[in-house]
Order: structure tokens, then C-alpha cells, then sequence
């Protein structure tokens, strides 16, 4: 079996956390996380997640073919994603963990039905990646401010509205 | 005038050669307490020791930089995270708190605790103390925080009045550093100088306490036939904002650095890290390493740190402290130690109000009042939370900017608890773990990812609005700290055993600040979402009514002063009355908590005892010879004024 690939990984990231692949690039995380959750689930998990990912792109093109340009269907994505992944008692949990690792900057640990079915390994437990991880997490930055004690906006700053873009806001006003 | 990083702060005394030394004082524990009493006694030219239990590694920028990586890789990001567990100095920790089955006191850290109310206090054993994570608020008590008793009924007077105290708050400011503005302050009866001025402008309110106040503003509150109208008022605050040209007398103010070699972008002003609790990045937050760094700049200062005092030993018949002794252990992670002595003329316990009761009452030294660790007080913290109807931008700025101080004084409190509200710009925190929760209930189980969730967390965070109600607690002599040799530490040295139940008085005031959240939230239009699970460790019925009671870290009253010695430890100037050579120092000393964090009030009572110090060293010139008894003590008394 061939190793799970990073730009596989990096795709799928990019669908679950809603961040552009250059966000994503620019925490310097990438390679690490990708690392992680093999360590973590074993390389087989990775792949099948990734080809799941893969396939719901597919779906979502009308099945001609995976390429990021392909103009995607975005209920029928959502759809495929839901059906093919979050659903999935096995790869669902994992799914579930690499949003929480972008955006927490910590792996935590799979649910205990989980490791009981696919098995426990060490590094599956809960854990900060490194100092840097949490510091990158997407959280952050999708609610318009810095981890607390790293990247500080500057004196004052705290006293003007939150930069959040609108399409967030929801039904909520600011 | 930077503080740099001194020649000497790094040097570290052998304690073989500090045994052969008399001191003229021996202080334990490194705090702000004994940071600020080392500081002024070495500027008088007095020879100090200074004994820290914790491992001294962050008065360099290396060290410092080490809590903040051990913070940033933690799991549990609590307010201990950046500090190192020591089992020879060991720290309660907040995640300690278990609930407690009547009975069966839970000993299963630190602080045993006996109940039957748990409670998460918790103080840090490191150099610097608990001011390395405290968070800064600097708020002045009331005058009517000192006449309790006459006043309202409750709780104490104390030896001292606001006036008394007034010209060591001002003090207490400037070795702080605090940012306030005065016309923000003076509330309640809080009087300033004429034309004083803090050392440094009120920081700005955040955003969030901004939306707060465009309706909270001129809400209507009437209690005890006394009508008042809240306000969203900015806190004094312990971090760098801009310096006041016009503070002492047009001279202007100079801020404190960091404790580093370098001023690059750390130690000056606050960049809104939001982290004030567990350690301010950039050192823009007071800590009492950069006192200390001061002190140990003088020369006349010596430290050893990694020294836990055992027991303090007392001359049978003058009652005077001869030596401190303590246990210097070699390496933070086995407990192989060397006994040694510390000697001096006078011994100053600066361990804070649950370590110096421990360490008197470990050498059995009770008091004669009996009141020795009696009295324990904290605040009892009620949280509140709700989402706002628009987004706030929470999680910016310091933890906290402002909050609601009009019920810290009143006539009600004959009958009820006082209270400060904090409006927390981290949300939901404290409470539930937000954001983190938030995060992680989204996505396990929201089902969402992707634009969803980005839109769900500004949706469930941004618009987070929690309100933190510090109410007071008065001294009840049966809340108190105890020793017991069944429970010991690593090195041998009993550890604190806490009775605590948090008063009916204070619990009145609970159910109280409960009502008014609801007509606050009510009146922001939100949407209140506390609730208080009978699970929580600290769950407090009251009245049919349930509540999660949380601690506050603010430890007081231990070993209270008065004007009797049948009444109280020690004196107004901190001395210990059965002890003529004795203070103990700190919030143990305090007989009223009000509704102020307690370390500016601390401060102020140490700079105060500084004098008085002095004074005796000043008359006890002679060499002290114990064995000389009597006599010598009746000649030494230290009690004239400067």
C-alpha cells in the first residue's frame, strides 16, 4: 500500500475546515497533522478516508472525474460528504478529528467504540502536536480573534468591532 | 530606566554560606509580598534572605520563555499550565477539585481538603508567586470595607482605616505599575489625593463590555431604600498602557520592562493577548519577578531558592524567632535534601495566607489567640452566561476590561454578601470551557464542518456574554487551615488541610446576583443559558435553589490583624503579637476581603509593615543574643514610629 498522499490530505482539509489551501499551507502544520493522523489511525484509515473524499468529489461532478477545478455541485458535495464519510462509523470519527485538529491545534482522542473495532495506538490519545499547533489553530482566526498569549492584535485593538467577514454573520448583526 | 535583567538576578546564593550569615531579615517565600519587602528593606540597606520553595527559573527571559512553551503544548491550558509540578513544593491546581462526600476528607492533592465544600483556590509555587498568573485587576477596597462590623453587623473591623491605608494604595500603584483613570474610580467613598493621578491611563473597554453598556447603562437598581444606576465601568488593571505624563506631580511614569536582557516587544505596553490568566507573553502584566528583579539588583539581597521552611524556631522564653529551618532540596524531581538554618533579626512569612498558617502551625506555633489558620476567606464566585443578539467580538482584549462595581457598597449589606461583576472577554471560559466546547460540540455533535462551521462558531462564540459575580465572604473562624502529620509532602513537610463552607451571608448574596443577571441578560436582550449542574464539585443549594460556586484565588485572613491579642494575630503593621521579631505578611492579614481582588490590598499592607521594620531594626541595633532571654526582649521592643 502506498502512503497516503499530502495533497490528497490537503484536499480534503480544505473541504472539512472551509479554509483555502494557502491558509492552510501558510500554518506550517500540514505535513505534521498529516502525520499525526496516520500515527494515530494507521495508514490504511488515511487512504480509505482520502479515496471517500475523492469519491464524494466525484459524486458531486456528475462522476467525470475528482480535479479541483471541476465545478462541484455544493448540496450534492455536502450530500456525498455526509453519506460516504461523516456516516461512517470508521471514517466519520477521523473526519471529525482532523476538523478539530486545524482548527484546536490538538489531536483528541477517538471515541472508545471506535478504538475498540479499529484498535488503539498510542498516539491516537488526546495531544497538542506542538507549541506551534495551538497557536495556528483555525478557531482563532474564524471568529476574528488571536490565541490567547500568542499573536496579539496590539493595544487597544480590543475596543473596535471584530473583523469577521459578513457571509459568518449569519442572521446576526454586528 | 528599563528594568533590565540585572547583574546578580541570576546568581544564587549557596546556602552553606547563608547559614553563617545573620540576616537582617529572613523572608519566606517570593512573591509580591516578600518581593516587596526585600526590595524596600535592601533600598534602607538592610541585608535580606529570601527563601522561594519553587524552582527559580524565570527571572531570565529564557526561563520566562519556558513557561510560555509548557503553556502553548499543555493539554489543559488552566492557570497553573505554564508552572512546573514539584512534589517538593507542590500547588493546588484548579482541575484538583473533586466533590467532597461528607466524612471522607478528599486528600488526593495538595490542599486536603475536609469540606464540606470544595472549593478550586489555588496559588502558584513558583518566583514571583501567584502574581505570575494573576490577572491584574488592581481595584482599591472601600472605606466601608474596614468598618464592617460597625457598619453593617458583618464580619470585622479593622485595626486600620481607608485613610490609613490611602497613601499605601498609591505606593502600591506605582511599584505595580497600574493603568486606571481616576474620575472611573473614585466611586463608593474611594477617595484619591488631590490631583493624583495613576501612573498610567485607563486601559480601553472592550468591544464586548461596550455592547453591554449601551444597555445596561442607567439600569435602575433599588435595594435597602437606596436607589442606584448601574454602570459598565473600566477596571484598574496591573499591565503597561500609555504612562500618565501629569503622574507625580508632571514628572511622569516610567513603565517597568520586563525581566529580560531585552526590550524588544516584550514588557512594554499590552498587546491584548487575552491571556492575562496563566502568564502574560510579553511581560506586560506586573509580575513580582520584575520587584524582585529590582531587589536582587541592590546586592544585599540574597536568594535560594528551592528551600521549603520546615519550622520556625522560637526562643521559649522571649518568644522570639531564632532561625527558620528549612529543606533545600537538590533537584526538583527527587526528594534528596540538605536540612539548613536560616538566622536574622527579624523573619518575615511571606507564603501567602494558606503556607504561612501551615508553616506555624507545622512548628506548632498556634498563636495564643488560638485563631492561627482560622478565618479563611476567598471569594465565592458566581458565573452567569448568555448569548448576546449581535456579535460582540468576544475573546479580545485582556481577560477582562470592565464590569459592574455599584453593589460593591450599600446598606444591604446588613443582610447580604456585596459583589464586582466582571464582564469576561473570554466568554464563556470559565464557565464551560468555551471555545473549545463549543468546537468540539459542532462538530461531534452538529455535524458540522466547512462553511458551516465557520459560521456556527461565530454564531455560538462571538456572541458569548458571561458575567462573573465575585461575591464577598466574611471571616468565619470555623473556615480555616489545619496541619496533620497523616498528611505530608515529599520532603516530610505537612500539607495544608482546608475546612471551608462558604456563609449564608454570602450565599445571600449568590441568590441575589442570580436575580440580577436574569434582568441583565433581559434587558440586553439575551439569551440566558446558564445552568448549574448538581454534578459540579461545587454546587451550593441555597433557599431551593441550586449553584455552581467557584473560588477565586483570593486567600485572606489566615492570620487576621486587630488591636488585641486575644483577637487576632497580628497587629496593624503585620507583626506577630506572640512573636515580637515575627511578621507574617499577605492576605492572611486582612480581616475583610470586600469585594476587591485581594493583591493591591497586600501590597499596600506590605509596603506599610516596611516602616515599621525599619523602625525595629533601627532599635534593635545590638546583635540579638537569644539565649540572653528576658532582658534583651524587654529592651528591643520595636514599636516607636519612624
Amino acid at each position: 500500500m502506498t502512503a497516503p498522499s499530502f495533497e490528497k490530505f490537503l484536499s480534503l482539509s480544505v473541504d472539512l475546515t472551509a479554509f483555502e489551501e494557502t491558509d492552510l499551507l501558510g500554518t506550517g502544520m500540514a505535513h505534521a497533522y498529516l502525520a499525526k493522523v496516520r500515527a494515530a489511525c494507521g495508514d490504511e484509515v488515511v487512504t480509505d478516508l482520502l479515496d471517500a473524499h475523492r469519491a464524494a468529489r466525484a459524486d458531486a461532478a456528475g462522476g467525470t472525474g475528482s480535479h479541483a477545478r471541476t465545478p462541484l455541485d455544493r448540496d450534492l458535495f455536502d450530500r456525498a460528504l455526509r453519506h460516504r464519510i461523516l456516516s461512517d462509523d470508521r471514517l466519520g470519527p477521523v473526519a471529525r478529528n482532523v476538523i478539530k485538529l486545524w482548527y484546536a491545534g490538538m489531536w483528541y482522542a477517538l471515541p472508545p467504540e471506535w478504538t475498540d473495532r479499529h484498535g488503539a495506538r498510542t498516539a491516537a490519545e488526546t495531544s497538542t502536536v506542538t507549541a506551534a499547533a495551538y497557536q495556528e489553530g483555525l478557531l482563532w482566526r474564524a471568529i476574528g480573534a488571536n490565541p490567547p498569549g500568542a499573536k496579539a492584535p496590539g493595544y487597544g485593538s480590543w475596543a473596535e468591532p471584530p473583523r469577521i467577514a459578513d457571509r459568518y454573520l449569519k442572521g446576526a448583526t454586528r | 530606566m528599563y528594568a533590565k535583567f540585572p547583574k546578580g538576578a541570576a546568581h544564587r546564593t549557596d546556602p552553606g554560606a547563608a547559614a553563617e550569615v545573620l540576616y537582617d531579615a529572613v523572608v519566606v517565600g517570593g512573591g509580591i509580598s516578600g518581593a516587596l519587602v526585600a526590595l524596600r528593606l535592601s533600598e534602607a540597606g538592610r541585608k535580606v534572605l529570601l527563601l522561594e520553595a519553587g524552582p527559580a527559573e524565570d527571572l531570565t527571559l529564557r526561563g520566562y520563555e519556558r513557561y510560555l512553551d509548557r503553556f502553548y503544548s499543555a493539554i489543559s491550558k488552566d492557570n497553573q499550565a505554564p508552572y512546573p509540578a514539584v512534589a517538593n513544593a507542590p500547588m493546588p491546581r484548579g482541575t484538583d477539585a473533586r466533590r467532597i462526600t461528607p466524612g471522607a476528607p478528599d486528600a488526593s492533592s495538595y490542599i486536603v481538603q475536609s469540606g464540606p465544600f470544595a472549593t478550586d483556590t489555588t496559588y502558584t509555587r513558583v518566583l514571583g508567586g501567584t502574581t505570575m498568573h494573576w490577572e491584574g485587576k488592581a481595584l482599591r477596597m472601600l472605606p466601608e470595607d474596614f468598618r464592617m462590623r460597625t457598619l453593617y453587623g458583618e464580619g470585622a473591623d479593622w485595626p486600620l482605616t481607608y485613610e490609613d491605608l490611602a497613601p499605601y494604595y498609591s505606593e502600591a500603584e506605582r511599584e505595580i505599575g497600574v493603568s486606571a483613570d481616576v474620575e472611573d474610580q473614585a466611586y463608593l467613598g474611594i477617595g484619591f489625593d488631590e490631583d493624583y493621578v495613576f501612573p498610567m491611563k485607563g486601559l480601553p473597554l472592550s468591544y464586548l463590555d461596550r455592547t453591554v453598556a449601551k444597555d445596561v447603562d442607567g439600569m435602575p437598581v433599588d435595594l435597602d431604600g437606596e436607589h442606584r444606576e448601574l454602570r459598565v465601568r473600566p477596571f484598574p488593571q496591573g499591565r503597561n498602557g500609555i504612562p500618565n505624563p501629569a503622574y507625580d506631580g508632571g514628572r511622569g511614569y516610567v513603565p517597568r520592562g520586563a525581566v529580560s536582557a531585552y526590550q524588544v516587544e516584550v514588557g512594554e505596553r499590552c498587546q491584548g493577548n487575552n491571556n492575562c490568566v496563566p502568564i502574560c507573553p510579553v511581560q506586560a502584566k506586573y509580575n513580582a519577578g520584575k520587584t524582585l528583579a529590582l531587589a536582587l539588583q541592590s546586592g544585599r539581597v540574597d536568594l535560594v531558592a528551592q528551600a521549603v521552611a520546615h519550622k520556625v524556631h522560637v526562643d521559649e522564653s522571649t518568644g522570639r524567632v531564632t532561625e527558620i529551618e528549612y529543606r533545600r532540596y537538590d533537584r526538583p524531581d527527587s526528594p534528596g535534601h540538605t536540612t539548613m538554618r536560616a538566622r536574622g533579626r527579624l523573619f518575615v512569612l511571606a507564603a501567602n495566607a494558606v503556607e504561612n498558617p501551615r508553616l506555624m502551625l507545622a512548628s506548632g506555633l498556634r498563636g495564643s489567640s488560638g485563631l492561627m489558620g482560622r478565618n479563611f476567606m476567598d471569594h465565592a464566585y458566581l458565573l452567569a452566561w448568555a448569548l448576546l443578539p449581535e456579535v460582540a467580538g468576544t475573546f479580545r482584549g485582556t481577560i477582562c476590561t470592565g464590569g459592574i462595581t455599584d453593589l460593591r457598597g450599600g446598606r444591604f449589606r446588613s443582610r447580604q454578601a456585596a459583589f464586582t461583576v466582571d464582564i469576561h472577554n473570554d466568554g464563556w471560559g470559565w464557565a464551560r470551557g468555551a471555545p473549545m466546547t463549543d468546537l468540539i460540540g459542532l462538530v461531534d455533535s452538529g455535524g458540522r464542518y466547512g462553511e458551516s462551521l465557520r459560521q456556527g462558531l461565530v454564531d455560538r462564540v462571538s456572541r458569548q456574554l458571561q458575567l462573573a459575580f465575585m461575591v464577598e465572604v466574611p471571616a468565619d473562624p470555623s473556615n480555616r487551615v489545619t496541619v496533620s502529620p497523616d498528611f505530608t509532602d515529599e520532603l516530610g513537610n505537612m500539607r495544608p488541610v482546608l475546612s471551608y463552607n462558604v456563609p449564608e451571608y454570602t450565599m445571600r448574596g449568590v441568590a441575589y446576583a442570580r436575580q440580577l443577571s436574569r434582568r441583565i441578560f433581559a434587558r440586553l436582550g439575551a439569551e440566558d443559558h446558564t445552568a448549574y449542574d448538581p454534578e459540579f464539585w461545587g454546587y451550593a443549594v441555597h433557599d431551593g435553589e441550586g449553584y455552581e460556586i467557584r473560588g477565586g484565588n483570593h486567600l485572606a485572613g489566615t492570620h487576621v490583624m486587630g488591636r488585641e491579642p486575644s483577637t487576632s494575630v497580628v497587629d496593624a503593621d503585620q507583626r506577630c503579637w506572640d512573636h515580637e521579631n515575627l511578621y507574617m505578611v499577605g492576605g492572611g492579614s486582612m480581616p475583610t476581603v470586600g469585594t476587591s481582588n485581594v493583591t493591591l490590598t497586600l501590597a499596600a499592607l506590605c509596603l506599610r509593615s516596611v516602616r515599621a521594620m525599619l523602625a525595629q531594626l533601627d532599635s534593635e541595633t545590638a546583635p540579638i543574643e537569644v539565649t540572653t532571654g528576658r532582658d534583651q526582649a524587654a529592651t528591643t521592643s520595636g514599636e516607636t514610629a519612624p
